[in-house]
């Protein structure tokens, strides 16, 4: 009888901690006394963003703590979620209801229109006109006006480089040792003759590298990116049409082709996912990629050779660039007056900023002059993305960064040229049946074509003859037709 | 109602043990049932947590359902789906059990454990893994086989781009990384079986043959049957790891390798529905149940100790 009475309590003692921690589960929601958010009695701003979990991120938020509870009267928990996992956790977490005030979302991480539609984030024109002033005196209007969903705003875009610019990226090693001619090179057919003498003199090079994301540049801007319907930069009259179907790609893709079949591209490039091999051995001579100021020495830096670049296209604003980094606050934040002000702090005082990025001071880095700061070890425990954590032109220089670099971006950002579809964001939902056959169309036939894998006057044809059938012209007229209103409303 | 508790009490032990899979099973398949409802849903985002998201988004009826059959690709992704794991059943029946009556006429115990844990090994790999093993024999430039076609003079192959080779790699790949693991449970049914029956065998004489097909094979039917109609129930879901990884996701091999869990992920990247993607979700387990139910009630039919219920 002993044995069983123990077995019992066994059972019991595990039921309780069941129990223990669904009640812990379902916790949450507490009422909010009149006095809260004082510099006595701050309240706690939960904050989810995207990147490498670090070390220190308590330690130094119980520092940005103290700063921001004697400011606004707040205090701030930040959780941190890997790169690869946040677009997939963030969906759990706010499909859950997890507390939450801050949330970073960009188009390409917890996408933002979409999550916007969906209901995921406050609206805040009120509250961007209450309490977050100071960041629309700050920050570049093109980034609010580029970010509005169906005519409001949810999410605060970061401050940083605006439009969007393809660059060719050289590996100068190799242009010094064959003694190419990077100067007039602009448009993919100038690449050949560069090309072309890598693959004779160095056959162990690939001359052209690129994964299966590349895609041609065309002057077109996407309505939805990577799907094939775009509106022509220049345009006047505001047609949507299909990608494929424009003379500049069918051009393109044949210059693809030919390079594909010349062996200019890697054979596998249509099922390569990334070129960090490539980049590392140093045994490729060009590629494409979007750029910013000072973009060379970054990517000499990272690479450990000298890169060097040339403009393959303008500067556009697109809504890609315009949405590449925003921190909504989130639909169930308990405290949304409060998340305005930290982030209306966030992204005009450069203190906070500067701690928020760069840890503390004295520990993760020193200052060594107003506008400068060097790192120091420990900064290994608090290494964090800057472009994900607001306005970038307040952060300190590092010590190979030159005086002028923020107004080298303000200045880009000035040259930038507005996409005619700016601030146009499609809305899928009643098409949605349509998007998921032209989506598998799309995986289906893009990589092959974009990298020239495939014949385009075979496959070409193909391509848009699936993509009609999967239902493309019924999504490009509902995109017509939405963007026709967008037109008529803004007064294009 | 007492004989109820009393039977509860006899058999607490038992109950006991089966208490941790009845919780999981609780929790992970019965609870979230009710959560199918937001396949008739178009799903937002509601403040108050996720039950009331789901209360509060809109009805939408059988529309959620209609991405699935809208297209030529339909035809495609459900033939793919079905002909593979038909072919999965019925040759990852024939090799585990082959293997497993291999494994057990062994004389040495040690070369049998060794050889087992070999063929288990790459049931732990994850299909990114082999994704990249596939590759370093099919790469265009690099592969091994390519090489070998090389020296004998021939034509290199463009492996991931031509869909007549896939069928049987697929498979081939598959039955590698699963016959290890199949075959386990029937090992261990045969390592079951009254050795007296093949002492009795012996004495009146019959061949080692003569043992497997009058012994081991009837021995293990009801084994076999049990595990083939849990894998029918799971014939419309496909092992996305295996359709996405080892082709490398290539375009050019869709007509062979897409399958409905391929084509339900490639189709939801950019729109994010979670109602369409619990529509496709749903249409698999019905129709697996449907087929599980219809299979048993075959079974039951031939031979009624064999079926699940």
């Amino acid at each position: 009888m002993q044995s069983s009475k123990k077995r019992f309590s066994f059972v019991l003692a595990m039921l309780t901690a069941l129990a223990v921690v669904l009640a812990a589960c379902g916790g949450g929601g507490s009422a909010a006394p009149g006095d809260e958010g004082s510099a006595e009695k701050p309240v706690e701003l939960i904050w989810y963003t995207i990147g490498t979990p670090q070390k220190d991120v308590d330690k130094v938020m119980e520092e940005v703590s103290k700063y921001t509870a004697e400011k606004i009267g707040a205090t701030v928990t930040m959780k941190m979620i890997d790169w690869g996992d946040y677009q997939q956790k963030m969906q759990v977490l706010v499909a859950s209801g997890e507390p939450m005030d801050i949330i970073f979302t960009a188009s390409g991480g917890f996408d933002y229109v979409q999550n916007a539609r969906k209901g995921a984030f406050m609206e805040l024109d009120e509250l961007l006109d209450e309490y977050g002033k100071d960041i629309k005196d700050t920050i570049n209007p093109a980034f609010l006006e580029g970010s509005k969903v169906d005519g409001h705003n949810y999410a605060i875009p970061a401050n940083k480089e605006l439009p969007q610019q393809e660059v060719w990226r050289f590996n100068q090693n190799l242009v010094d040792e064959y003694g190419l001619d990077t100067s007039k090179v602009r448009s993919l057919d100038s690449l050949e003759p560069l090309l072309k003498t890598v693959k004779e003199k160095a056959p162990d090079i690939t001359p052209f590298a690129m994964d299966k994301n590349y895609v041609p540049y065309v002057p077109y801007d996407y309505v939805i990116q990577n799907l094939p319907m775009a509106v022509k930069l220049d345009t006047t009259d505001y047609q949507i049409v299909n990608i494929l179907d424009t003379p500049e790609m069918k051009e393109a893709l044949a210059t693809m082709h030919k390079y594909y079949q010349a062996g200019y591209v890697a054979p596998e490039a249509a099922t390569t996912g990334s070129t960090a091999d490539l980049g590392k051995s140093g045994k490729w001579l060009l590629d494409r990629a979007q750029t910013q100021p000072f973009a060379d020495n970054l990517w000499s830096q990272s690479n450990g050779y000298p890169i060097t670049s040339t403009p393959a296209s303008d500067a556009i604003i697109t809504n890609n660039s315009v949405q590449g980094s925003m921190m909504a606050i989130s639909a169930n934040s308990e405290y949304p007056e409060k998340a305005m002000q930290f982030l209306n702090l966030l992204n005009t005082d450069p203190v906070l900023r500067n701690m928020v990025d760069s840890g503390i001071e004295g520990t993760h880095y020193k200052k060594t002059a107003d506008n400068r700061l060097e790192n120091l070890d420990e900064s290994k425990n608090y290494d964090m993305p800057s472009y994900s954590l607001g306005n970038n032109m307040l952060l300190y220089l590092n010590p190979n960064d030159p005086e002028n670099k923020w107004d080298e971006f303000k200045t880009f950002n000035e040259s930038g040229v507005d996409s005619p579809i700016l601030s146009f964001n499609f809305d899928p939902k009643n098409v949605s049946t349509e998007m998921t056959a032209v989506q598998n169309v799309k995986e289906q036939f893009w990589s092959s074509l974009m990298t020239g894998t495939v014949d385009p006057d075979k496959y070409l044809p193909q391509a848009i003859e699936k993509f009609n059938q999967a239902g493309l012209e019924k999504v490009m007229a509902e995109a017509q037709s939405q963007l026709d209103a967008w037109k008529a409303e803004n007064g294009k | 109602m007492g004989s109820f508790f009393k039977n509860i009490y006899r058999n607490k032990a038992l109950l006991f043990m089966v208490l941790p899979g009845a919780i999981w099973f609780f929790f992970f398949s019965y609870l979230p049932l009710a959560g199918t409802i937001v396949a008739f849903k178009e799903y937002r985002f509601s403040r108050h947590g996720f039950w009331a998201s789901i209360v509060r988004s809109e009805w939408v009826g059988w529309d959620n359902f209609k991405f699935l059959f809208s297209t030529d690709d339909a035809f495609t992704i459900t033939r793919n789906t079905l002909l593979y794991n038909i072919a999965f059943i019925v040759l990852g029946l024939v090799f585990a059990v082959l293997m497993a009556i291999i494994l057990s006429e062994l004389v040495s115990r040690k070369m049998s454990k060794i050889y087992q844990t070999g063929m288990f090994l790459p049931y732990f790999l994850s299909w990114v893994i082999v994704g990249y093993f596939v590759f370093s024999f099919l790469s265009m430039d690099r592969g091994l086989l390519n090489q070998i076609l090389g020296w004998f003079g021939m034509e290199r192959v463009q492996w991931y781009s031509d869909p007549k080779y896939w069928p049987y790699i697929l498979i081939l790949v598959n039955m590698w990384k699963m016959i290890g693991y199949n075959s386990v449970v029937y090992l261990a049914s045969i390592l079951g079986i009254d050795k007296s029956l093949y002492e009795a065998a012996m004495i009146d004489g019959a061949s080692k043959w003569q043992q497997i097909k009058g012994i081991t094979i009837p021995m293990l039917t009801p084994i076999m049957t049990i595990m083939t109609l849990l894998a029918v129930g799971k014939i419309f879901y496909a092992d996305f790891g295996l359709f996405y990884q080892v082709p490398r996701d290539s375009g050019t091999l869709y007509a062979v390798t897409n399958v409905i869990d391929t084509y339900v992920y490639r189709g939801l990247m950019t729109t994010g529905e979670i109602g369409m993607s619990a529509a496709a979700g749903l249409y698999q387990s019905v129709v697996g149940f449907v087929l599980v139910i219809f299979s048993n009630y075959i079974v039951r039919r031939v031979d009624r100790d064999s079926s699940l219920f």
